[in-house]
């Protein structure tokens, strides 16, 4: 068999940092994944046969982009035993469009609907405290689990072939990100009473006025699940604070 | 409360439908309607281990399914409904599966195909077979995530109908 | 001076751009990264760390997800950034009415970033039949090619969203400033606290989390109490 080099390895995973380049409604990250496949698909095969097997590796193709070097990985695992003439269990493509979709469900949840808001809550923390600190904390904390994936999820991928895929029935990963997404609720529920308070004890306002702040979440909230866009929120609530703020002194005389 | 949602995505199970629609509909039941995955068993753990452990997934094929809301084992639950191709809903409608609306999510490109929103790709075939649901008294339209805006398929056609007719 | 410190907003626009969509995706197109970095470029990272905090969570809840195209938070929170500090150098304005107006300004203007995305998609779209015939003829390396020129759509995509951002606020902050700022004074404060407020509701509105309001309204509450006693 092949021996892939270490070199065109390490091409392949830096070109999948690229991979969504070619973004387009068509074939999604279908053009990123030629692109990062080129390199293997050149030392393995001659033009003639690269021309034949290259159909496989254009298509509609889109996952999570942390997680396609795990999808990346088993498939240059696949091609090294197709190219050493063994028959494949499950051709490339269909191997391609059977991860896809579960990759990017479990990738989704676990990193942009868990990781990223925790991430951002504490960052925020740390900026309504004023430390210059927070964008790298922000960095630091949301960067580490992606790019583990990315790197282990590539190598242990490359090693395991087809049987990568087991990660995502061993780890629980929906459940993680149900349990990050909890945590979240929990932190931006912090959040939200520190900026309150630092607000009102700056301004020697009374402090039960802060627990309006819950009720006016809510209001906002389920505006927003009613379709409500956040842009007319945010108009909303902007205007409706500069009008208040004209009455503000009229206000004043009903507070204790 | 059954049906909750009816959605035509070739993906089927992932991002948008988990992240965005299941929390909007308040769905805590996914049913694939889907002849490949159905049968085969890798696709089946793949597609069954992408879901949070507290929501049900059921994958079949379309009698498979037909026949398990005929039962009425999902008759508590809310039950968002994912098929693959328009040709997929409507043998689950004309086998006696009830649903008000059918919503088009990604139907991707591929030969014949006309791009007729950013993520609706039709040919021929696939608006005969929404012309059909249509006037089953079905309403159907697109929309990708909660935070787009529903538009009726029909608002979708017109411009380019004559070129679908042309081919 | 201001064009040059436009110019270097332009390239944090662009490199952060990338970061959305197309390139690396190390998050340094968060509001919370992108500002305090053209804020602290430009000499003043506080005002940057203050709109960073305001933007950050607006869109947060809106998942870059297949097709689904989020508004443009960075390059709102990079063009409100640099009008805050050049523009208010020019204007000899500062302070946080200052940096509310700007981004309530370019604020409406990111629904352009959408426009622009989506067209860099819909322009790489086109390149893919090319990109087929290419294959037929074996020209490999004219693939790789046809796929790093879609970054340059992303780039062109982002720098578009930025000047148009930058343009209409140039336009409209002097204009719109002698009127808005005397009543921005009196409610500055409470704004920073209602941006991040509708973007942690809009967010509780989203999750998929059994019982988030039972859970935040638990966390609020307890948080606040201990802040109150202590």
């Amino acid at each position: 068999m092949v021996k892939l080099s270490r070199l065109t390895l390490l091409h392949v995973w830096l070109r999948l940092l690229l991979l969504q380049g070619s973004w387009n409604f068509e074939r999604l990250q279908g053009g990123g994944w030629f692109y990062a496949m080129a390199p293997v698909l050149r030392v393995l095969y001659g033009e003639k046969e690269m021309q034949r097997i290259a159909r496989e590796h254009v298509g509609y193709f889109n996952t999570h982009p942390y997680l396609a070097p795990t999808v990346v990985g088993a498939v240059i695992r696949m091609e090294l035993e197709r190219a050493a003439g063994k028959e494949l269990e499950i051709g490339v493509s269909e191997f391609k469009e059977m991860v896809a979709s579960p990759y990017a469900a479990v990738g989704d949840a676990l990193f942009w609907g868990g990781l990223r808001p925790l991430a951002a809550g504490i960052a925020l923390l740390l900026a309504a405290k004023g430390l210059v600190v927070a964008p790298v904390v922000f960095l630091l904390l949301f960067n580490a689990l992606p790019l583990w994936f990315r790197i282990a999820g590539f190598i242990s991928a490359y090693e395991l072939g087809i049987q990568s895929v087991e990660f995502l029935q061993r780890r629980k990963l929906p459940d993680l990100a149900i349990r990050t997404k909890e945590a979240t609720v929990v932190l931006f529920g912090g959040v939200a009473a520190f900026m309150v308070f630092q607000l009102l004890d700056g301004k020697q306002k009374p402090l039960w006025l802060g627990l309006l702040a819950v009720p006016a979440v809510l209001l906002c909230g389920y505006l927003a699940r009613r379709g409500i866009s956040t842009l007319m929120l945010v108009l909303l609530s902007s205007g409706l604070i500069l009008i208040c703020s004209l009455f503000s002194a009229d206000v004043a005389v009903w507070l204790p | 409360m059954s049906i909750v949602l009816a959605r035509i995505d070739n993906r089927l199970i992932h991002g948008q439908v988990l992240e965005t629609w299941l929390p909007y509909v308040h769905a805590n039941c996914l049913v694939v309607a889907n002849e490949s995955i159905s049968v085969s068993p890798l696709k089946r753990m793949m597609m069954e281990a992408s879901v949070p452990s507290r929501v049900r997934v059921e994958i079949g094929s379309i009698v498979e399914i037909t026949e398990l809301f005929a039962s009425g084992i999902l008759d508590d639950l809310r039950v968002l409904l994912l098929f693959a191709t328009t040709e997929d809903s409507l043998t689950a409608l004309q086998n006696g599966l009830k649903f008000e609306r059918l919503n088009l999510g990604n139907l991707h490109a591929g030969q014949g195909k006309t791009q007729f929103s950013c993520t609706v790709f039709l040919d021929p075939e696939d608006v005969e077979n929404l012309e059909k649901i249509d006037s089953a008294g079905v309403d159907v339209s697109a929309r990708c995530i909660p935070a787009d805006t529903a538009r009726n398929w029909r608002k979708l056609i017109p411009g380019r109908r004559l070129r679908i007719d042309q081919r | 001076m201001i064009s040059a410190e436009l110019a270097i907003g332009a390239g944090v626009a662009l490199v952060c751009g990338l970061d959305r969509i197309a390139a690396l995706q190390i998050m340094v197109s968060r509001p919370i990264v992108a500002a305090p970095l053209v804020a602290w470029l430009l000499g003043d990272v506080a005002v940057g760390l203050e709109i960073g905090l305001m933007v950050e969570l607006l869109w947060l809840a809106r998942l870059p997800v297949g097709a689904a195209i989020p508004p443009d938070d960075t390059q709102v929170s990079i063009a409100g950034t640099v009008l805050a500090i050049s523009l208010g150098n020019l204007l000899g304005q500062s302070g946080l009415e200052y940096q509310l107006l700007c981004l309530l300004i370019a604020i409406p203007f990111g629904k352009f970033g959408q426009f622009f995305d989506r067209f860099a998609r819909q322009y790489n779209g086109r390149k893919v039949a090319q990109s087929d015939r290419l294959l037929e003829t074996g020209h490999f390396y004219a693939m790789e090619q046809a796929h790093r020129m879609g970054l340059c759509c992303f780039a062109l995509a982002a720098l578009g969203t930025y000047f148009v951002i930058i343009c209409g606020g140039l336009i409209m902050i002097p204009i719109l400033a002698p009127i808005l700022l005397p009543s921005l004074l009196e409610s500055a404060e409470w704004l920073r606290l209602a941006l991040p407020l509708v973007g942690i509701a809009v967010i509780l509105g989203t999750i998929n989390v059994s019982r988030a309001l039972t859970l935040f309204g638990a966390s609020f509450g307890m948080a606040f109490l201990l802040m109150w006693l202590v």
